[in-house]
């Protein structure tokens, strides 16, 4: 599971720190300030490269406001590949990390996160994490079952 | 005199070569599982983490710390780099590990002084290579290791009088030489030998009497007397092994040699990478019961080429196997290597310039299209091993230092 993502500050424009509130979201890391993504807060929010720019959105349905969707932020790679998305027609997007989090440990992202966008009934856009099951090492070291589907590494 | 260099933290400063965001963060590499931290920066080491901590107390301790998996592959191509840097300087290099050479040091130019060209080298290494360094250069390798530890991280010290040689050995405990551990320091403390200084100052005689010839050749050392000369023709590995558990109970003959198959594909690898070829070759077995069997083959000529080492590996887990027993762990070693170039040919076994052809092939196609896209179809037997995608990426080829 990934529960949390970091980006560096610098990779986010302050435009759309602002425009979300994400102010007390910025955290320090050996002098570096970075926005941590989690999927405790409220409202779950995840940047995605999508439409050609880099923008903020919610993430997941937690609060089950949408009917249509699963009431969590993530779904199988699987379940994407065997279509049963496609009557939202979903897109695939990046949502780009530093680092990414799971029961405690933050560890180094390359370049981010797959993530499948689709539309709620308002036509806002919502992300979902593409999860798959653990390498053995990502298990080792985070406990976790599952793990988000990394863009162009393996952990 | 004799320099010694130590790059500073290595693994993790080798992950912020390429990735400059964990640059001034506590960053901790883990080991061949994921499991311990094998490495951490001075920011986590701050934290109480040591080398060997297991990740969920390194959590605890350093809540912030970024985790890393461990790229032997990386570290050896900057290690090389480095290596090459050196030599751009000094000549002869000794390639002592990973991450830490000794050479000849003498001033390069005219009137140049010495500790200024430990300098460049140190400023030269991390233009060219990013990394930081210490350099520490004395009258002998003992004492030129010792001292470059004082000066880290990022640091050049170079000692060639006796006072300032004095006065940096009777700050250090004699377990900071390496070699000698907490129970020879006990057989030391008696005497009142405690500091290096102590040690260098004891009679010969007596050190000689109490931890042996190793001991004495460490008190000459002490004293300014060269005991082993720089090595450049050394290998970095005696010795190179690839294996590890069957990730179960092994009992089928077929299975077994499918995983001796496998490790023989990994080792050619390695001896590749490291441009070495085998004299011999050996499988060794854990069985459940505890037991343990190994077997050797020796080789007509030495080799790295795939046929020749599976006849080697074929005969050797013959000698190892026992029927009807259930296996736990292989590994197949190359316990005897030699240098790729200056190995004499057996006068029965001309050169096949078609099978050294294919084993170039296969070498190519693995390169650009991934690990283990070509190989031997013995290896079919394991298809879960094939199958979790981290096992593409080196899961557990150890180069340089292990965790336990
Ligand atoms: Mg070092």
């Amino acid at each position: 599971m990934c529960s949390a993502i970091a980006l560096a500050t610098s990779e986010l424009p302050l435009s759309l720190l602002e425009q979300h509130g994400l102010e007390d979201r910025v955290h320090d890391r050996g002098g570096e300030k970075e926005v941590r993504f989690y999927w405790q807060a409220r409202p779950a929010l995840l940047p995605v490269w999508w439409d050609g720019r880099l923008q903020v959105v919610k993430w997941g349905n937690r609060d089950r406001a949408e009917r249509t969707l699963p009431p969590t932020g993530w779904t199988w790679r699987e379940t994407v590949e065997d279509g049963k998305w496609s009557a939202m027609s979903p897109e695939p997007v990046l949502v780009p990390a530093t680092f990414g989090y799971a029961n405690g440990v933050w560890y180094k992202v390359k370049q981010g996160l797959q993530g499948v966008l689709v539309r709620d009934r308002t036509g806002q856009p919502v992300v979902f994490l593409v999860t798959e099951p653990a390498t053995r090492y990502y298990r080792v070291m985070t406990r976790a079952e599952w793990m988000p589907a990394l863009v162009g590494e393996v952990i | 005199m004799v320099g010694h260099l130590d790059a500073d933290c290595f693994y993790v400063s080798a992950e912020r070569v390429r990735h400059p965001d964990l640059r001034n963060k506590p960053v901790g590499v883990l080991g061949n599982n994921g499991a311990c931290v094998i490495a951490k920066s001075y920011e986590m080491r701050a934290a109480g983490v040591k080398t060997g901590t297991p990740i969920w107390d390194a959590v605890k301790l350093c809540p912030t710390g970024v985790y890393v998996k461990r790229d032997f592959y990386w570290y050896e191509v900057l290690s090389r780099k480095m290596l090459e840097a050196v030599s751009r300087h000094f000549s002869p290099v000794e390639y002592y590990s990973i991450d830490e050479f000794f050479f000849r040091a003498n001033a390069p130019r005219a009137g140049q002084r010495l500790h200024d060209a430990a300098l460049a080298v140190r400023d030269h290494i991390l233009e060219a290579c990013g990394l930081p360094v210490t350099i520490g250069v004395a009258r002998t390798r003992t004492l030129a290791k010792l001292f470059s530890d004082t000066a880290k991280p990022f640091g050049a010290v170079t000692v060639t009088d006796r006072d300032h040689e004095r006065e940096l050995l009777a700050r250090l405990p004699v377990t900071e030489i390496s070699g000698v551990g907490g129970r020879r320091a006990a057989r030391l403390a008696p005497y009142g030998i405690r500091t290096c200084l102590d040690y260098a100052q004891a009679e010969g005689r007596l050190i000689r009497q109490l931890l042996t010839k190793t001991g004495y050749e460490l008190w000459l050392e002490l004293n300014g007397h060269p005991v082993t000369p720089i090595r450049p023709e050394r290998t970095p590995h005696q010795v190179l092994a690839r294996g590890g558990s069957l990730m179960g109970n092994v009992e089928d003959p077929t299975v077994l040699w499918a995983w001796c198959v496998r490790h023989t594909e990994r080792l050619i690898e390695e001896l590749h990478f490291h441009n070495v070829r085998t004299d011999a070759l050996g499988v060794s077995l854990a069985w459940k019961d505890g037991e343990s069997t190994a077997g050797v083959c020796k080789l007509p000529v030495p080799s790295d080429r795939f046929d020749e080492l599976l006849d080697g590996a074929r005969t050797a887990l013959r000698r190892a196997y026992l029927p009807r027993k259930v296996a736990t762990h292989m590994h197949v070693v190359a316990p005897e290597l030699r240098r790729a170039r200056g190995f004499q040919l057996s006068l029965f076994d001309p050169p096949n310039a078609k099978l050294d052809a294919v084993a170039r092939v296969k070498t190519a196609v693995n390169e650009r299209y991934g690990r283990f896209k070509l190989r031997s179809a013995s290896t079919l037997y394991l298809p879960a091993v094939y199958a979790d995608p981290a096992n593409n990426f080196d899961i557990c080829d150890v180069r340089g230092k292990v965790c336990f």
